[in-house]
C-alpha cells in the first residue's frame, strides 16, 4: 500500500468510527454490510488477484459457516464462544475438501467451482428438516462471550469494523510475504515455477484453504449481523457479486475488494429505491470497468497518479 | 570412476504418430560441457523436457548422478540440482527483476511457505538476489518491472533464474536465440565463466558459440543421435555436413 493508500485508509477509518454519531441505523447497517461483503470479496481476490484462479464457490464457505453458527446457536443453544469457532471450522473444512479443484486450471476451474457451489446451495435448500429449507434459520441472537456481549446494532458495527481492520492489516502482511510472491509467480508462469523447484499445486491448495477461511470468517460476521440465514447466502449470484466487487474495486490490491463492496452495495441501496432494474445497472458498471478500467477503481486511480507525476 | 551427471538410457518420446525422440542414450560426465545440435525438429527440446521432467518419456530411463529420476516430478529434480532455461523466455513479466530472482532463490527452501512476514524482512534474500542480478549485469535495474525490459535483457534474466536455483546440472535451451551478435558474445562469455563443476548441456544453433564452449558435441537428427564427439570431430564429419546442408 502506498502512502496515499494508507492516508486514504486512515481517512475512511476515522469516518467509519464517527459514522454512528453522524448517521442513523440505515447507514450503520449498510456500512456493516459493506464491510462484511468486502471481506468476502477479499477472500475471493486472495485467489483471483494473487494466483489468477477464478473461484465461483466462495458463497458456499460463507454460507456453511453462517448456517453452522445459526443452527448451533438457535437449535442447540450453544454459546457464541463455541458456535462461532465451529462455524469458522466448518467453512474452512469445506474449503479443504473443495480445494481439490486446484488440480484444474482456467475455465475448468471456474466450472468445477460453480458446480461445487451449486451442490452446497442445493443441499441447504432441499434438506429442509435440518437447514430450514427456503426459510433458513431465523432468530440468531447477537454474539456474546461471557460478560462481553453485544446488544445493539452500533456495538456490532464497531466489532465488525475492528475485525475488518485487523483482517486488512493481516492481508497487507500476507500480500508482501514470500508465500504470496510465490502465488504471483504461479500466476505469471506455472511452468517456470515448477522448473525453479516449486510444487505449485501445493501452494495453490494452501492458498485456496486460506481463502476459504477468510470467506468463512465473513460468513460468521454475516450471520450475527443479519440475524438469520437462508439459501440465498450460498447462491451463485452471491459468489459472482463478491467477484465483481473485487474486480470493480481493483483486483490484486489490498483495499480494492472493500472499495468494490462499497460501490456495489452503495449503488444497489441507492438505486433500488427508485429504479427496479438495479441488477442491470450493476451489469453496466461491470462492463464499464472491464472495458475502461480493467484494473478497477484503484488501478484507475494509480494510473491517473502516475500520469500526473510524469506530466 | 566418478558417476556421470546425467545418463539417459533408451529415451523415447512419442506424440501420437510422431516419434520425436527415438531411443536416445546419452552420458554426460560430471563437469562436462555438452552441446546438442541438430536441425529444426530433431527432438532437441523434447529431449530437454524429458531430462528436466517437464515431459515424461514414453519409455527409457533418466539417471541423475546414478539415481533413477524418471518418475520424479520436475520440482523434485530441481531439488536434486537440475536447473534449466527455456527457448522462449519464461520469466515473470508482472514482477520486478529482484522478485524474479528471489523466486529462483526460494524454490528449494522452506522460506517459500512464510506468510506472516514480508519479503523485505529478509535482507539476505535481497542481497543474494542482487548478487544474482549482478552476475548477468542487471543489478542496476533490480526494481524495474520485467515488462520494461528489452528482449536481450530478458534472455539474461532467464539465465539468472536458472543460475540462482544453485544447479549442479544446467540445461540451456538456445540461450542466444534471437540475440544480436554483440549480445550473443555477452551470453557466451558469461557461460564460459560459469564454475567448471556445473555440468552444462546446451542446445545452440550458433556454431561459433557452440563449438567454442563445448567439450563435446552430440548431433541429433530425426530423434536419433547420429554423431557424438569432440567439436573438431563433429565439424569434420561428413554425415553432419549432409544433415545440415540437406544431402540426404
Amino acid at each position: 500500500m502506498s502512502r496515499t493508500g494508507i492516508l486514504f485508509a486512515l481517512f475512511v477509518l476515522t469516518f467509519a468510527i464517527l459514522l454512528p454519531s453522524l448517521a442513523g441505523p440505515f447507514w450503520i447497517g449498510l456500512v456493516t454490510q459493506i464491510l462484511i461483503f468486502g471481506l468476502l470479496a477479499l477472500s475471493v481476490d486472495l485467489l483471483l488477484g494473487q494466483t489468477g484462479l477464478f473461484s465461483l464457490c466462495h458463497a458456499a464457505f460463507f454460507a456453511i459457516s453462517a448456517y453452522t453458527v445459526a443452527i448451533l446457536q438457535v437449535r442447540y443453544g450453544l454459546p457464541t464462544i463455541l458456535a462461532a469457532p465451529a462455524g469458522l471450522l466448518a467453512g474452512t473444512l469445506l474449503s479443504v475438501v473443495f480445494g481439490v479443484s486446484v488440480r484444474t486450471r482456467g475455465v475448468y476451474f471456474i466450472l468445477i467451482t460453480i458446480a461445487l457451489g451449486y451442490i452446497v446451495w442445493g443441499v441447504l435448500l432441499r434438506w429442509s428438516s435440518f437447514t430450514g429449507g427456503d426459510n433458513g434459520v431465523t432468530n440468531v441472537p447477537f454474539p456474546s462471550v461471557g460478560v462481553a456481549s453485544i446488544s445493539t446494532q452500533t456495538e456490532y458495527y464497531y466489532f465488525v469494523l475492528a475485525m475488518i481492520s485487523v483482517c486488512t492489516l493481516a492481508y497487507r502482511v500476507f500480500i508482501n510475504s514470500p508465500f504470496a510472491l510465490v502465488l504471483r509467480g504461479i500466476k505469471g508462469s506455472e511452468t517456470r515455477m515448477r522448473s525453479l523447484g516449486y510444487r505449485t499445486g501445493a501452494h495453490l491448495y494452501v492458498a485456496f484453504v486460506i481463502s476459504g477461511l477468510v470467506a468463512s470468517l465473513a460468513g460468521v460476521l454475516y450471520v450475527y449481523y443479519n440475524r438469520f440465514v437462508n439459501p440465498a447466502a450460498a447462491s451463485f449470484p452471491n459468489s459472482v457479486e463478491a467477484t465483481l466487487m473485487a474486480i470493480v474495486g481493483g483486483s490484486g490490491t489490498i483495499l480494492g475488494p472493500l472499495i468494490g463492496s462499497g460501490v456495489i452495495l452503495g449503488l444497489r441501496n441507492w438505486v433500488s429505491g427508485f429504479f427496479e432494474l438495479y441488477a442491470t445497472l450493476i451489469g453496466i458498471v461491470f462492463i464499464v470497468t472491464v472495458l475502461w478500467a480493467p484494473q478497477g477503481i484503484l488501478g484507475l486511480f494509480n494510473h491517473l497518479q502516475i500520469r500526473r507525476r510524469s506530466s | 570412476m566418478k558417476l556421470p551427471a546425467i545418463e539417459l538410457e533408451l529415451i523415447s518420446k512419442q506424440f501420437g504418430g510422431l516419434l520425436a525422440v527415438d531411443a536416445v542414450s546419452l552420458m554426460v560426465a560430471n563437469g562436462e560441457r555438452r552441446v546438442l545440435i541438430g536441425p529444426n525438429g530433431a527432438g532437441k527440446t523434447t529431449l530437454f523436457h524429458c531430462i528436466s521432467g517437464t515431459l515424461q518419456p514414453s519409455s527409457g530411463c533418466v539417471k541423475l548422478f546414478g539415481d533413477d529420476v524418471t518418475k520424479l516430478t520436475e520440482n523434485r529434480r530441481t531439488e536434486l540440482g537440475m536447473g534449466r532455461t527455456f527457448q522462449i523466455s519464461n520469466v515473470f513479466t508482472e514482477l520486478s527483476l529482484l522478485e524474479n530472482v528471489v523466486l529462483a532463490l526460494m524454490g528449494t527452501v522452506s522460506r517459500k511457505w512464510t506468510v506472516h512476514r514480508s519479503v523485505g524482512h529478509y535482507p539476505e534474500l535481497r542481497s543474494r538476489a542482487l548478487d544474482g542480478l549482478d552476475r548477468v549485469g542487471l543489478k542496476a535495474r533490480a526494481d524495474d518491472s520485467v515488462n520494461d525490459l528489452s528482449y536481450g535483457d530478458r534472455r539474461q534474466l532467464e539465465m539468472a533464474l536458472a543460475l540462482n536455483t544453485n544447479p549442479k546440472i544446467l540445461l540451456l535451451d538456445e540461450p542466444c536465440a534471437g540475440l544480436s551478435p554483440s549480445e550473443r558474445q555477452g551470453i557466451a562469455k558469461m557461460i564460459s565463466t560459469l564454475p567448471r563443476d556445473i555440468t552444462l548441456i546446451m542446445i545452440e544453433h550458433d556454431m561459433d558459440i557452440a563449438l567454442a564452449l563445448a567439450d563435446s558435441v552430440t548431433v541429433l537428427h530425426r530423434g536419433k543421435i547420429i554423431v557424438e564427439g569432440s567439436p573438431a570431430e563433429v565439424q569434420a564429419n561428413s554425415e553432419v555436413r549432409d544433415v545440415y546442408f540437406g544431402n540426404i
